[in-house]
């Protein structure tokens, strides 16, 4: 059919499809489809997505999404993709079921990736087209409300309507996601809405997953904010921060919470002072964080060092992006695993963790602060791009501790308080740590090599004993570090993965199980200091092959594993192109070193 | 009664005799006994260099830190307890050189704290290269052919900066320099003292007697005059102006983060309650 209705003065829109029937097929029994939506940056394509994945989320649907998009605040591309399923789903999928495309480039860059059978939404016209495809001026709608700004609401609202979803949800979820906002732009957005959703309401696309509806699986939100909250779970008093990608997101949840919490949130003029504003807060006695990239963090190392030879707790998040340098600023990577594990002055015990999923992020958030504070040591968590800005779907609750443990002594607990030594020497290397000024136990803290009292000395022997007493905490600490989750960990191949590269892994290993390889998996969180003994146990079958699938160029923890167990990696499978892993680039790059 | 004496450290001093440190020192310790603040009452944080080691030679609670990083930290602390009374011992290399972002954000922010700059023109810990407030023409080892940059002026930049409490001392005029102390820390918000030290060792131009024939009191005789102080500020030839050469109030820092007016947050409760209400809003 052909629908013109441009003269009627609504909305110029046509429907191109050679065959009528193909648009009008039976509905899958297994939901799985993928939604992508593009246009330029400034046109809202985040906040659509949002909207998108609470609708479907609402509708009883497993939802992962990313958010795509340039260093730029106008113009350039971005898009948000998102994959709905009825059964869990942790990575994105590299075919597109509807594709919403809000300007041309959208189109020409992703039509690709649509299947056979899918079905696209486009602000242009085409000239020719073998796809399912509804044009809508999605601009031109939104004039009419007042503003191209709407263009994005006008879009996600077709979207819906074609995937079968019903007005009134639309309504209410524009109500909740604009409250606070003035009553006229919630009106206007509804009447967007409207118009998008009736421009293309006598489409019927093949797949209608919301004739399908059950209960809601369970919350959706960012890598970001579950890290925040396991901040706040922490009883996190004090962030600080410079500006950076992907970083920021996490201290602006935090920033949003503090009028609810003892919690202040500081801009530093740079990462030198953020971090040394964590130290001072941590030392003070609040637990304290900061989040990073890659190039905040090296402006921090300086600082890390200050709070290990100081042995004041820190925590620092750094979510990385591709470098060198600045590098691509609003994309993905895991470059940073070795620089972290060794940054800064000399060597001396710390704690890397690399959270996979949201209740990781949450639950590992709470670990660092705690061992940081327990060992006195500094804690950093690697989390990257893909898991911050990405939106996924948390079955599990997430549970605030009753109480959060301190590892803080006063006056009370020391016999003879006006002596107090900060560094006493102690069979496990941490020594009872009090405030300064809390009561008459005088605090004295140098980053010079210093004595037991906290003044600086050169003695040989004392700089032996102070090394070692740090060191010495490593043992402990190791024991605290959890094994790499497995999946089939008896197979052959075992695939190795670290951070949020596992849900992408995971459905590689159950496709390669499918098409009767035997494919496993361990999936790592706690990388330092490395549990070398479990690992080698997890290992320990020589004729076993080992793929590292990383999203650096070097093969960072392929080389970690090798030296801190002797046992080699037989693959890797890398990308380093700043763009999540799709399950079937590692299916099919396990494939074809399997043939070899 | 708190003594001077009461501050007076075990740990054996480092620097050379006749350093113009011991000066500053003996101030700082007639300043809080003055003050009535024991040394568990008082955290004195510092950054690296010959004036960042002076918490190690006072009885008090100390954080002797990185170099050029002394007032982040301090920022952090006043942001965990801001009932913490703090003095910062800094250098001209380490405040002005090193720590120059952190200066200039510190007086933007007005940290509650007492910031004494020991200068003395000079690098002493990495001996004896130019610092930021060497004079023109300053030959050192590493500067054969002169200092060819314009000295650095501590004050007038934080005069222009906004600063609430600008004052010069000198090490050599240890009674002067002690209500300098106790009217910076009696000041609440940043106070910047800028000490001429003279450095024994280093500095064979700007010498003890150097200092002590040009320094003369000379107060701003209306504080919040701008123009005078910066009169003040800007006075270094023959003559050289040490007293407190601006002060107005302003709000500091912590006093202006709403949620501290409830108190220190170090003192404050964990409430999962108030958490889980979070995620459910989210």
């Amino acid at each position: 059919m052909d629908l013109n209705l441009k003269n009627n003065g609504i909305l110029f829109f046509y429907l191109k499809a050679k065959r009528k029937k193909e648009l009008f097929m039976t509905t899958h029994t297994n939901i799985d489809l993928t939604i992508k939506i593009g246009g330029s940056a400034g046109q809202g394509i985040q906040t659509i997505g949002t909207l998108l994945a609470r609708a479907c989320r609402d509708a009883g649907f497993y939802i992962m999404a990313i958010n795509d998009f340039e260093s730029r605040i106008r113009g350039g591309h971005s898009f948000f993709q998102m994959r709905i399923s009825d059964k869990p789903v942790y990575a994105p999928h590299h075919r597109v079921d509807l594709l919403i495309a809000l300007n041309r480039e959208t189109w020409d860059l992703h039509k690709d990736q649509l299947k056979d059978d899918g079905f696209a939404i486009l602000e242009v016209p085409l000239d020719s087209s073998s796809k399912h495809v509804v044009e809508v001026e999605f601009s031109t709608l939104a004039k009419e409300i007042g503003s191209t700004l709407y263009s994005n609401t006008v879009a996600a609202a077709a979207g819906l309507s074609i995937l079968g979803a019903s007005f009134d949800k639309i309504e209410a979820l524009l109500s909740r996601q604009f409250a606070g906002k003035e009553e006229d732009i919630i009106e206007k957005n509804i009447k967007a809405a409207r118009m998008g959703y009736d421009a293309v309401k006598d489409i019927r696309f093949s797949r209608q997953p919301f004739l399908k509806t059950s209960h809601p699986k369970g919350r959706i939100m960012e890598g970001s904010r579950a890290v925040a909250l396991g901040a706040i779970a922490s009883d996190c008093r004090v962030a600080a921060f410079y500006p950076m990608s992907p970083a920021t997101s996490i201290m602006q949840h935090l920033t949003n919470w503090t009028n609810r919490l003892p919690l202040v949130v500081e801009q530093a003029e740079d990462e030198i002072a953020a971090v040394n504003m964590v130290i001072g807060a941590s030392f003070a006695g609040a637990r304290a964080m900061t989040a990073t990239s890659g190039g905040g963090f090296c402006l921090m190392t300086e600082g890390l060092g200050l709070s290990a030879i100081t042995e004041t707790p820190i925590v620092i998040v750094d979510a990385q992006r591709p470098g060198p340098s600045t590098g691509l600023p609003t994309r993905t990577a895991q470059g940073d695993l070795l620089f972290t594990i060794h940054a800064s002055q000399d060597d001396f015990p710390r704690f890397v963790f690399a959270p996979g999923n949201l209740l990781e992020a949450f639950e590992t958030t709470q670990k660092a602060f705690a061992l940081s504070e327990k060992y006195q040591v500094p804690a950093i968590i690697l989390v990257d791009q893909y898991m911050v800005d990405s939106i996924f779907m948390l079955e599990q609750p997430f549970t605030f501790p009753k109480k959060v443990e301190r590892f803080i002594i006063g006056d009370k607990d020391l016999k003879d308080p006006k002596n107090y030594n900060r560094y006493a020497l102690t069979p496990s290397g941490v020594s009872p740590r009090a405030l300064p000024c809390a009561g008459a136990a005088r605090v004295v803290v140098s980053s010079d090599e210093h004595r037991e009292d906290g003044h600086i000395t050169e003695d040989i022997d004392n700089r032996n004993a102070m090394v070692n007493k740090r060191k010495s905490k490593l043992p402990d600490m190791i024991r605290e570090m959890s094994a790499p989750q497995p999946l089939f960990p008896e197979a052959k191949t075992l695939l190795l993965g670290w951070g949020s590269t596992s849900g992408s892994i995971k459905e590689s290993v159950e496709g390669l199980r499918n098409v009767g390889m035997d494919v496993g998996c361990l999936l790592f969180t706690d990388l330092w200091p490395f549990p070398t003994a479990i690992v080698q146990s997890l290992l320990k079958d020589p004729v076993k092959t080992i793929i590292t699938v990383e999203q650096n160029s070097g093969a960072q923890f392929g080389h970690l594993l090798k030296e801190q167990t002797g046992i080699s990696y037989t693959h890797a499978i890398l990308k380093y192109d700043g763009r999540p892993f799709y399950p079937i680039e590692i299916m099919d790059a396990v494939k074809e070193k399997e043939k070899h | 009664m708190v003594t001077p004496e009461d501050f007076n450290s075990d740990y054996q001093n480092q620097w050379c005799p006749g350093c113009g440190n011991f000066g500053i020192l003996e101030a700082m310790k007639d300043a809080l006994a003055t003050q009535g603040i024991p040394p568990e009452e008082i955290l004195i944080l510092s950054g690296i260099g010959q004036a960042a080691k002076t918490p190690h030679f006072l009885n008090c609670n100390m954080f002797h830190s990185l170099h050029g990083r002394a007032l982040p930290l301090a920022l952090g602390a006043k942001l965990a307890n801001h009932d913490l009374k703090i003095i910062v011992n800094s250098g001209d290399g380490d405040c002005y050189g090193e720590g120059g972002n952190h200066f200039m954000h510190a007086i933007r922010r007005n940290t509650d704290l007492t910031l004494l700059v020991h200068n003395n023109q000079v690098y002493g810990l990495t001996k004896g290269q130019a610092s930021p407030t060497s004079g023109l023409g300053m030959t050192t080892s590493l500067q054969p052919d002169g200092v060819i940059s314009e000295p650095f002026n501590g004050p007038a930049v934080a005069l222009s900066l906004g600063a609430g409490f600008v004052a010069r001392g000198f090490a050599g005029n240890k009674d002067h320099l002690s209500s300098l102390i106790q009217k910076a820390m009696d000041h609440k918000g940043l106070s910047l003292i800028d000490i001429m030290q003279p450095c024994v060792t280093f500095n064979k131009i700007n010498t003890f007697e150097w200092y002590k024939k040009r320094a003369y009191e000379a107060d701003n005789p209306d504080p919040e005059d701008f123009t005078q102080a910066m009169n003040l500020a800007m006075e270094w030839g023959d003559a050289i102006p040490i007293g407190i050469f601006y002060q107005t109030k302003k709000q500091d820092f912590t006093s202006r983060i709403k949620g501290l007016e409830k108190g220190p947050l170090i003192f404050r409760n964990y409430n999962p309650e108030k958490a889980n209400a979070i995620l459910e809003d989210s």
